[in-house]
């Protein structure tokens, strides 16, 4: 059972598999890497060579191209040699630290040599999607239209109010009907003055009268009861008219808000122009940031709040390292890293420490410092800033950039093409990303910028204004989801670029104001015709149904107390007669 | 193709024993579908040191290496998902040694827990089809047109002479 040779075979098939791993290291590792990031990417790859050397343990890659997915001709990103030096035990452990990695000759953008292939994402240049046709539209609607879209609240109560005073027009016949009949009171008046003004004859005349007022008292009671009844019944009708017309008053102001936020005229005029012009562009720039995110992705711990949200498909590693509770090392840990970046016809270094996924293992952030002078293309550059994935994944960036000489950029296309021939750039700013939301703070100044228009008569009165501005200062915030934040561009020069080259629009929009402000008013009043009429006659009718209770309290007692004073003294006249004549 | 052909009819029809090359089977599965690492030295160090059937085992080797190709990420996603147990966890981290194993990898340890489960099954069972092979129809294979053939080919003449 035991081969007796065993060693020596073992031996000789160990030397040839390690001589075949040393000659075919290399290749293994370019394809993995090659995989690996066009997985990551979704787009091609290429890696020209990569060798290791055992002593010390170093891996050198040369000509990496990984290409843009948006723009198939140019690379994202390349580079003409990488180093890195590895530890060995923790390499043996299945960990990758390395102690020095140096990058040269780091490009972005360049162009390649034949088109790589695309595997994921658009293939259009993100600068097309900016449509100032649609951004510039002077198609207003009218006012007609905007009433119709508005669903004024004016018309709905204004109905309701008229619904109302008709229902209180029925209840005021009824309480007409109501009313005591004139003829009937002057009855009962006639009918008490004659009993009071007749002679009691004797006390069973006396208790007859008093019978006959103490009838017609009761019919006046009853009179005066009905009348308050009215009288309550005109004070509902007339409160409930009354808020009825309010509310009414008040949902015209209401539409008035509603009517103009729907014509954008709230503001006193349209969105700022500098929101307009560049507000899809800086948000597609920021979106662009997402790619990185993509990229460092596979190497994110899993648990890292927000990496579910990703509506894309979860890309993995080929082989992962299981989250040990006590990890020695992280996944990977490079050390110290310097990169030589080739940017704008000159080199730049940037210097880096701890870069890794999992910084609580290290106990500190990664952290980045790049400065560049002197450039052709850009006088200075500042960045730096540090980044750590503990319990999210916070990215902390500030810039300085100065004296950028901007070439040539392609604003929009076709009639509303706009193009900044030259300019110099001067930015600085912040930007703080958590996990994938995104708080950007930039300020951004345009010195001797020189724009060329299409024959668009609006961007050539834009162009013209901006050409005679000496600087032209841009704040630029964004904040939201880095795919698609929301973007704010201001500049004091918002007001003057938008009177001058919107004021066709603005003139549109002042003609609909008045429009809209007379059309809602006309509404109204016809809404409210005849209400406030009803309202008078209700308070009309009130005073008369005070001044016809007047009189009855008035009959009531004055009659009564007439009475019993005459059945006094005829009292008195019979106790005097009997008692033996006068005093 | 028809060198491979020929190579598994040799062994075959060797005087290799069937559990040799059941063995060989079994090892040479489990060594495919490991990465190349510690484990498939030591498994390499079995093999050499054992008198299992080499032939068999590089051949093997190296087919289910190519299968890994295909079923690694299913594997590795397999094992992600069931890997997470705290107490594994806490057993694969106990010492820096146990790690050089690289068993805390998910491939490696999908693979190694696959091949420790087929290891046996496929040992026996190949032993057993080898001795049915042998008993039953090796006899009638070996007067079959297309084996003479095959056998009396330049290129098999030429791989069992250089062998």
């Amino acid at each position: 059972m035991i081969r007796k040779s065993g060693w020596l075979i073992f031996l000789t098939l160990l030397a040839a598999v390690l001589a075949l791993v040393y000659l075919f290291l290399g290749t293994a590792i370019r394809l993995g890497m090659v995989y690996t990031l066009e997985k990551a990417v979704g787009a091609e790859v290429n890696i020209s060579d990569v060798s290791v050397s055992l002593a010390p343990l170093t891996l050198n890659v040369s000509e990496l191209q990984i290409t843009d997915n948006a723009k198939p001709s140019h690379n994202t990103i390349s580079f003409s040699n990488a180093r890195a030096a590895l530890e060995v035990w923790p390499a043996l452990l299945g960990y990758y630290v390395i102690n020095d990695l140096a990058v040269d000759g780091l490009a972005y953008g360049t162009e390649r040599s034949s088109p790589g292939k695309v595997f994921r994402g658009p293939h259009a240049d993100p600068a097309d999607k900016v449509d100032f046709q649609q951004l510039l539209r002077l198609d207003l609607p009218d006012a007609d239209e905007l009433l119709a879209r508005a669903d004024l609240q004016t018309v709905a109560r204004g109905e309701e109010l008229q619904q109302l005073a008709k229902d209180q027009q029925k209840v005021l016949r009824d309480v007409q009907s109501q009313l005591p009949d004139k003829a009937k009171l002057e009855q009962i008046q006639a009918d008490i003055k004659a009993l009071t003004d007749s002679k009691i004859a004797n006390p069973a005349d006396l208790a007859a009268k008093a019978a006959e007022l103490k009838k017609l008292q009761d019919s006046l009671r009853s009179e005066r009861d009905k009348l308050k009844a009215v009288q309550e019944q005109l004070g509902q009708s007339r409160q409930q008219l009354q808020q009825a017309v309010t509310a009414l008053r008040d949902a015209s102001s209401s539409d008035w808000q509603k009517l103009q936020d729907l014509a954008n005229i709230s503001d006193g005029g349209l969105a700022p122009i500098s929101q307009i012009l560049l507000g899809d562009f800086w948000g597609e720039r920021i979106g662009q940031l997402e790619a990185v995110y993509r990229l460092a992705g596979p190497y994110l711990p899993e648990n890292l709040p927000g990496k579910e949200l990703s509506d894309q498909p979860e890309l993995t590693l080929a082989n992962r390292i299981l989250p040990l509770p006590s990890q020695p090392y992280p996944d990977f840990w490079i050390k110290n890293a310097r990169v030589n970046w080739l940017i704008g016809g000159g080199e730049a270094l940037v210097e880096l420490q701890d870069i890794t996924a999992q910084h609580e293992i290290i106990n500190a952030a990664t952290r980045f410092n790049a400065e560049v002078t002197g450039l052709p293309q850009l006088a200075l550059l500042k960045l730096n800033g540090d980044f750590a994935v503990l319990e999210q994944m916070v990215t902390n960036v500030n810039w300085q950039l100065q004296g950028i000489n901007v070439d040539s950029m392609d604003i929009g296309r076709g009639d509303t093409l706009l193009q900044l021939a030259c300019a110099t750039l001067n930015t600085t700013g912040k930007l703080n990303l958590v996990d994938n939301q995104v708080k950007q703070q930039a300020q951004l100044v345009l010195q001797q910028a020189e724009f060329k228009p299409s024959d668009n008569k609006y961007m050539q009165q834009l162009a013209t204004l901006l050409n005679q501005q000496a600087e032209i200062p841009l704040n630029l915030n964004a904040s939201g989801l880095i795919s698609a934040p929301d973007v704010s561009i201001r500049s004091p020069l918002d007001k003057l670029l938008a009177d001058a080259v919107l004021g066709e629009a603005k003139a549109k929009i002042a003609t609909l104001q008045t429009d809209l402000r007379s059309k809602l008013d006309s509404e109204l009043q016809q809404q409210l015709g005849g209400q406030s009429d009803w309202l008078s006659m209700l308070d009309q009718q009130d005073s008369a149904a005070e001044s016809l209770e007047g009189n009855i309290e008035q009959m009531l007692n004055a009659k009564l107390a007439d009475v019993k004073e005459q059945a006094a003294d005829k009292l008195k006249d019979k106790l005097r007669d009997r008692l033996g004549g006068g005093g | 193709m028809l060198t491979l052909l020929a190579r598994i009819l040799k062994v075959l029809n060797s005087e290799a024993s069937p559990w040799q090359i059941g063995w060989a089977i079994g090892l040479g599965l489990m060594a495919g579908l490991l990465p190349f690492g510690l484990l498939t030295l030591l498994i390499l160090l079995l093999v050499c040191l054992l008198t299992v059937n080499l032939a068999t085992f590089l051949l093997v080797w190296g087919l289910c290496s190519g299968l890994m190709f295909m079923f690694g990420d299913a594997l590795e996603a397999l094992t992600w998902q069931y890997a997470q147990s705290p107490a594994l966890l806490q057993l694969l981290a106990q010492s820096e040694t146990l790690q050089l194993f690289h068993l805390h990898h998910t491939l490696v340890l999908g693979a190694f827990v696959l091949g420790i489960l087929l290891l046996l099954p496929v040992a026996w069972l190949s032993t057993v089809l080898v001795k049915q092979y042998r008993g039953r129809v090796m006899s009638k294979l070996q007067q079959w047109k297309i084996v003479q053939m095959l056998k009396a080919s330049k290129l098999v003449q030429l791989y069992e002479k250089l062998n």
